[in-house]
């Protein structure tokens, strides 16, 4: 695909995407989002984003938890009209049109949250077919002693507050909302946890690698404890962690394969690495207290309780 | 109701721990079977009806007809109401 030389290029695992906007302010704003993914490899798939300015920020923001996107073969829609994009096969581009003001951070719509899983899916269906070399997992993870700890659960349960609460001293912060997984090394070693572009709720977003050592289900409580997670219900509760597989032109068969690899990634992921329910409350100390406890009893080779 | 009884395509299943594990086809919903469901389960293949899939279940455990009937009856039920099985 040949590109513009003014074009973005980003990062997303394996994945390079270009992004264009002809709107100079979205343009700085989404560069100054992705300014850790910028790379210089070659585009697998673009992104060409025209923005339009018919509604202003007051007009958006009431109407935002209405608007509902729709998939469409080879695009989106929203119900609302606030943006669309039609997928280009030929020239592997995504065309799409916005509003300008969803690009706020205030408002903090993250249209392109939506987008880029969408690209990401499509490009690796382009280049592996239904298989994917990542997964994308809905969680936060952090950077301890070279090796991340993946803090993961349904919406709310308190991945952000985690990223919060870890700040700059107990860890880095990979993402605090969507991360890669993926045994680059065969799954006789640990998985590598790798950072993505996707905004979360922190501003902290490293484009890095580490082992994965952990992966800790969230749920807040009175007081700190952590409770070893039998692999059943870990599986349970992973699967529901995993991102649904969806890009443009989607084959049936597709469908169905990209579902068997997430039974399976969450198979093995469950076999291989320790999951625990971790109740924490606000209490910082105690909660860093507990999960250094933890990585001492992993590192010799005990399993908490 | 002699048809025999199928998975439905592209539903998806694992064994976690000696339990089973079925994702239905949309990726959307997650069961775990009992022990007697996940049997019946197995059975599911196309080319049996729930008379048969009776007569095995009596085979292997120490339940009367009448009763494995009921057992399976429901079962297959559920797994249908579930979008898991089908009549063919």
């Amino acid at each position: 695909v040949l590109l513009p030389d003014s074009a973005m290029r980003v990062q997303i695992g394996d994945i390079c995407c270009s992004i264009t906007c002809d709107d100079r302010e979205v343009a700085g704003s989404l560069h100054e989002s992705y300014k850790n993914f910028i790379s210089d490899k070659p585009a697998d798939i673009s992104v060409r984003l025209a923005v339009v300015d018919r509604l202003s920020a007051a007009e958006i923001k009431p109407i935002l938890p209405r608007v509902e996107a729709v998939q469409k073969d080879f695009g989106f829609a929203t119900t609302l009209l606030t943006f669309e994009g039609e997928y280009d096969a030929a020239s592997r581009t995504l065309n799409m049109i916005a509003e300008k003001h969803l690009f706020d951070p205030s408002l903090k719509s993250r249209i392109m949250n939506r987008v880029l899983p969408l690209v990401y899916f499509t490009a690796c269906g382009m280049q592996n077919g239904s298989k994917r070399p990542a997964m994308l997992l809905h969680a936060c993870a952090i950077i301890r002693h070279q090796q991340a700890i993946i803090f993961t659960g349904p919406s709310g349960t308190g991945k952000t507050t985690i990223a919060r609460l870890c700040g700059d001293t107990h860890g880095h912060i990979l993402n605090d909302e969507m991360v890669l997984c993926s045994w680059p090394n065969g799954e006789r070693h640990p998985p590598i946890v790798r950072g993505t572009p996707i905004l979360g709720e922190v501003a902290h977003r490293l484009n890095t690698a580490a082992p994965l050592r952990c992966i800790l289900m969230l749920k807040q409580a009175e007081r700190t404890s952590l409770r070893r997670l039998h692999q059943m219900e870990a599986y349970l509760r992973i699967m529901c962690q995993v991102i649904a597989p969806r890009h443009f032109n989607t084959a049936h068969d597709d469908v169905a394969a990209m579902l068997l690899q997430n039974t399976e990634f969450s198979e093995i992921l469950t076999e291989k690495v320790p999951f625990y329910e971790l109740e924490f409350t606000l209490d910082k100390d105690v909660l860093w207290n507990v999960i250094a406890e933890l990585e001492e009893s992993l590192t010799k080779g005990e399993l908490v309780a | 109701m002699t048809n025999q009884i199928a998975k439905v395509e592209d539903v998806i299943w694992r064994q976690i721990e000696d339990e089973t594990v079925v994702l239905t086809a949309d990726g959307l919903s997650l069961h775990v079977l009992n022990t007697t469901a996940a049997f019946i389960w197995e059975l599911c293949d196309g080319t049996k009806g729930t008379e048969e899939i009776v007569s095995i279940l009596c085979e292997h455990f120490d339940v009367v007809p009448e009763e494995a009937g009921s057992d399976v009856n429901d079962i297959i039920v559920k797994l249908e109401g579930l979008g898991l099985v089908k009549r063919i």
